[in-house]
């Protein structure tokens, strides 16, 4: 039997949903293994097949999102990220881990910045997958349902159009079906060129179980939305 | 160079020579809080001991015997008059809360594993794992900054939980706050440097958020009550729920343990925090306690606790606290009260330079953990501290002396007998309670039309959900039943629910308030606040006989016969009803002096008594939820309605005062919760929703909020029934195939009322009302928008 594909999860000072997202990644097959960014080297990254920064608020978010956690990685790595994804190596950030991924430049330029209602907001929103070759998105149908959690989730870049030309170029893999931070074309997750990292603000590991959803009775599907997200990568990878 | 000498960190100071005025007046001029008798009797502790004390000495015995630390007042001897007849209370919370909590311990000692002595009580979850909830409050530093006071509020109960066993891990947290009301007038404000309600109100949720998000522990269940009497001094509660493995709740601190200090480091802010809480506010306090507000900073508590966590799973710990209100000298005593110890204070990594010897044994400085450890395991502790990113210190050592020394520098600051310091004198206090004349002629003149929107508009009604959503409600993926839910994921439920990981039983979790029902009823105020706690739970799926209680009291000046009098009360209620429902408090926490000098005279806050508890559930199949979930189901009502409208919000609406307060029918209640639960485990149940603050109109649309149905009321009804709230009903959505079950099940204590239709979305009450779901929810749901 082949041994099942490990998956490498950082956690900062300030990662808080690390458990749960190991918890998930279990649940569809992946070995995990969490470790603190004190203790990370370069082989860890090398051997795990797939690496996630899973959501929190590193360092406590009081600069910049994700600022801090950006430095102490590559000051603590280098470009180890960039050459992993280089590699043949996938990566996922989660909320906080895709404001990490923006900020370390590995998906496409932008920034993730506070939500257009200055608030924390913690509700369920449906989905749009916009792209059919997202090795993490595959198994999701298109239109879907998680829940998201943060107050910077306002995605923005240099220009408005240089939003709009990720979406024709397939990097604007997810949208919110309604406008709920003030997202440039409400886009709710990026994916790089490569078409090996995907960032994105809901959160898939809180629904894994179909009852973790708020409605007694949803059935839609056997498992909750975030399941097929992780499955997607599991199956990418040991295709 | 010549080093310059080495200042003073201590001093002696002279009182064994004062009389009783002068130990008095010392005691306000060190900001002590101890009363003449206290004063008195620390003159007498040094007479004896031959020596003058330090002021570290007299730091400690103030905040060890400061109300905050000890509860004088809930130990105190009262001489209580009720209508004229004379009791003796001999310590209300031995009477009331541990005398109880004893007689359901000897039937439930498998339930029951920890109650009173450590950080928060524990009940079994399952064969390995235990549940424990503490909650306390934050009032006095959140009157003054809302934010900050707030924040350590939650940050502080987290720590309780951390501390309690060998380290639980915080799973889920509460939030209950009282308010002024949000449009309050500024010129109805009688007092400079009052913050408006408003201001309050944004700065504590704020305060909550920041902490509750960043340490990654959903708040998941809370209240918010407004009163013009909370203007002054607003009520802050956090709480927070904890899972442990029951191995890991015993712990002990032995001879030759080292004592370790754990994440931040210590500064002068949060002096005084302890003998602060224990006064009543004033308007100098805006000046001059500011240093007593403690400044929070949730990841440096996040590092610590990913660091006791992982300390407590690999076996380093063998006992651990908190350093909450008095710092290192509580956390310490606390520890090394059993065996004695040496502490160096000079070995505290400290936030700036000159701190004085009673500066860093009190300070409140947040996020510090104390821990006891075998020798062997410094070194592991010492990397895992740094793989953390968080500082670990070796304060000192346990010895079998008895006696804590603590050095600074060389010099013994402060060496006091631990079983001498803590006896108190004993107070004594008079109280009582004249039963109002209650108007028996209460009735509802407006429409019911017009009191449902009435009712469903106000404040202690309304939707609180600009607040929910802004506490990330889901982190760690285990929040089953949500604050929000039914199908739009927006109407309100009667509790939470908590998946813990790797164990099949879940845990309810909810709680009760009834502030304006104590106002003329104190007794069935707190025979109501426990009933409606209990009632939520077993609505949430918790087995009736798995339910364990916290008991949180709020007052304003226990000097005052009539306020401690309704205090009492109170109790009595609360006891009765705790007692009869064989739920046991496992802890509680107790606040007095919430009163405030105003330009009018002194103003209290009304006595409060938060009730949350803790339920068990032995299968996600029980969890049901209170919103309706089909459009061809029937809804019965369980529980007999009253018409006594005294302490209701409608009554609150139209000014209506002097209605008879209901009283619990504890009998019939107990049967009922117990039947519920067994059609809720039986599957018999769609969905069941409390009839509570509003009564049975407002408990209908807030169930037809899910939207999936339109509701056809028949039951005859007075309109003094749709809006009473008579403790111990709940309304149950049932499908048609089970009706035959329940009715036979329930006999007479099931009304039918009527049914769910897919025909509209409308409320109809026959006789009373017919209005549209979609502007009810509307109403509803934006209550508190334009203000928070």
């Amino acid at each position: 039997m082949a041994t099942r594909p490990h998956a490498l999860l950082l956690k900062f000072p300030g990662t808080n949903a690390d458990e749960e997202t190991a918890r998930a990644l279990r649940e569809v097959g992946f070995s995990t293994r969490t470790v603190p960014i004190t203790r990370v080297t370069k082989d860890d990254i090398t051997d795990c097949q797939l690496g996630v920064l899973s959501g929190g608020f590193s360092y406590g978010d009081y600069v910049m999102a994700a600022r801090f956690a950006q430095l102490e990685i590559e000051r603590r790595l280098g470009d180890a990220l960039h050459a992993f994804r280089d590699g043949g190596g996938f990566l996922l950030g989660i909320c906080n881990g895709f404001q990490i991924l923006m900020r370390l430049g590995i998906l496409p330029a932008g920034s993730l910045v506070d939500n257009v209602s200055e608030r924390f907001v913690c509700k369920w929103v449906p989905l749009r997958r916009e792209v059919s070759d997202s090795p993490f998105l595959q198994s999701l149908p298109e239109g879907f349902e998680l829940p998201i959690a943060h107050a910077e989730g306002r995605l923005v870049t240099k220009d408005e159009s240089d939003a709009s030309r990720y979406l024709d170029e397939g990097l604007a893999a997810l949208r919110y079906e309604q406008d709920v931070n003030g997202s440039y074309e409400q886009i709710a997750g990026l994916q790089d060129s490569q078409r090996r990292v995907l960032g994105l603000m809901p959160h898939p590991e809180r629904f894994i179980y179909r009852d973790q959803h708020y409605d007694r009775d949803w059935e839609q599907a056997e498992h909750g939305w975030g399941y097929y997200l992780f499955d997607s990568i599991y199956k990418t990878i040991t295709a | 160079m010549s080093q310059p000498a080495p200042k003073q960190t201590y001093r002696s100071i002279e009182i064994l020579d004062l009389d009783a005025e002068a130990l008095e007046r010392l005691s306000s001029d060190m900001k002590l809080s101890l009363s003449r008798e206290d004063m008195v009797a620390v003159q007498g502790y040094f007479k004896e001991a031959g020596r003058e004390p330090t002021d570290v000495e007299l730091e400690v015995i103030a905040q060890t015997w400061s109300e905050h630390c000890k509860h004088r007042i809930f130990g105190a001897l009262i001489r209580h008059t009720r209508d004229g007849k004379e009791e003796t209370v001999d310590s209300i919370f031995k009477t009331y809360v541990k005398a109880v909590t004893e007689t359901i311990w000897e039937k439930k000692p498998d339930f029951i594993l920890g109650a009173f002595v450590d950080n928060a009580g524990f009940v079994r979850l399952d064969d390995e794992v235990a549940v424990c909830l503490k909650v306390e409050t934050h009032n006095h530093p959140s009157a003054i900054e809302p934010y900050a006071g707030a924040n350590t509020g939650l940050g502080g109960v987290i720590r309780d939980i951390l501390g309690a066993g060998k380290g639980a891990k915080p799973v889920a947290s509460l939030d209950v706050f009282c308010f002024g009301s949000p449009d309050t007038e500024a010129t109805d404000i009688k007092a400079d440097d009052v913050l408006h309600p408003l201001g309050i109100m944004r700065g504590v949720v704020r305060g909550v958020r920041d902490y509750g998000n960043r340490m990654g522990i959903p708040t998941v269940a809370g209240a918010i009550q407004f009163d013009p009497a909370y203007i002054y001094n607003p009520l802050v509660f956090c709480g927070t729920a904890g899972v442990i493995p029951i191995d890991a709740i015993e712990k002990e601190v032995k001879p030759g343990h080292h004592v370790l200090a754990v994440g931040g480091r210590t500064g002068r802010d949060g002096l005084h925090g302890a003998t602060f809480s224990s006064a009543s506010l004033t308007t100098d306090s805006h000046e001059e306690d500011q240093q007593a507000v403690q400044i929070g900073n949730p990841i440096e508590e996040k590092k610590v606790s990913d660091f006791v966590l992982e300390a407590r799973e690999r076996g380093l710990i063998e006992f651990i606290t908190d350093c909450g209100a008095g710092g290192f000298s509580s956390a310490a005593g606390e520890m090394l009260s059993e065996t004695g110890g040496e502490l160096y204070l000079e070995r505290a990594p400290l936030k700036e330079p000159g701190l004085v010897s009673w500066e860093i044994f009190l300070s409140e400085s947040q996020e510090r953990m104390v821990l006891a450890v075998n020798e062997s395991s410094l070194t592991e502790l010492q990397e895992l501290a740094e793989t953390y990113e968080t500082e670990c210190t070796v304060l000192g050592h346990a010895d079998g002396s008895g006696i804590l020394k603590v050095w600074h520098d060389g010099a013994c600051v402060c060496e006091l007998d631990c079983r001498k310091l803590h006896e108190a004198p004993r107070r004594q206090l008079e109280s009582r309670w004249e039963t109002p004349a209650f108007r028996e002629d209460v009735t509802l003149d407006p429409s019911a039309s017009e009191l449902l929107q009435q009712v469903l508009g106000d404040f202690a009604v309304v939707s609180r959900e600009p607040v929910i959503r802004e506490y990330d409600h889901e982190v760690q993926g285990n929040t089953f039943l949500k604050p929000l839910g039914g199908a739009q994921g927006d109407a309100p439920q009667d509790g939470s629910v908590i998946h813990v990981d790797g164990s099949a039983p879940l845990m309810a979790m909810a709680l009760s308030l009834l502030p304006e029902w104590g106002k003329t009823a104190p007794y069935e105020m707190g025979l109501a606040c426990v009933d409606e706690c209990v009632r939520q739970l077993v609505l949430c799926g918790a087995d009736p006989t798995r339910l364990a209680l916290l008991d949180n009291f709020c007052m304003g000046n226990p000097d005052d016969p009539r306020e401690l009098g309704c205090l009492v009360e109170t109790s009595k209620g609360m006891a009765e009803a705790a007692a009869h429902y064989q739920a046991p408090f496992v802890s509680g926490k107790d606040s007095f002096y919430n009163y405030f000098e105003t330009e009018d005279g002194p103003v209290s806050i009304p006595v409060t008594l938060l009730v949350s508890g803790l339920g068990i559930i032995d299968d996600r199949q029980h969890v049901v939820g209170s919103s309706l979930r089909r459009s061809d189901s029937v809804l019965y009502l369980l529980g007999e309605l009253g018409r006594d409208l005294g302490g209701s919000v409608v009554a609150r609406c139209l000014g209506l005062d002097g209605g008879r307060v209901p009283r619990a029918d504890l009998v019939a209640n107990g049967e009922r919760y117990a039947a519920l639960h067994r059609a809720m485990a039986d599957g018999l149940i769609l969905s069941g929703h409390d009839v509570g603050e509003g009564g049975l109109a407002v408990t209908l649309a807030e169930m037809a909020f899910s939207m999936k149905a339109g509701v056809e009321i028949d039951a005859a009804l007075s309109k003094e029934q749709l809006f009473a709230e008579t403790p111990g009903c709940v309304v149950v959505e049932v499908a048609q195939e089970a009706t035959q079950t329940l009715e036979s099940r329930f006999g007479d204590d099931a009304i039918r009322l009527g049914a769910t239709t897919d025909a509209h979305r409308k409320l109809v009450i026959r006789e009373h009302l017919e209005e549209d779901l979609t502007s009810l929810k509307q109403r509803w749901q934006h209550g508190l928008t334009p203000y928070y």
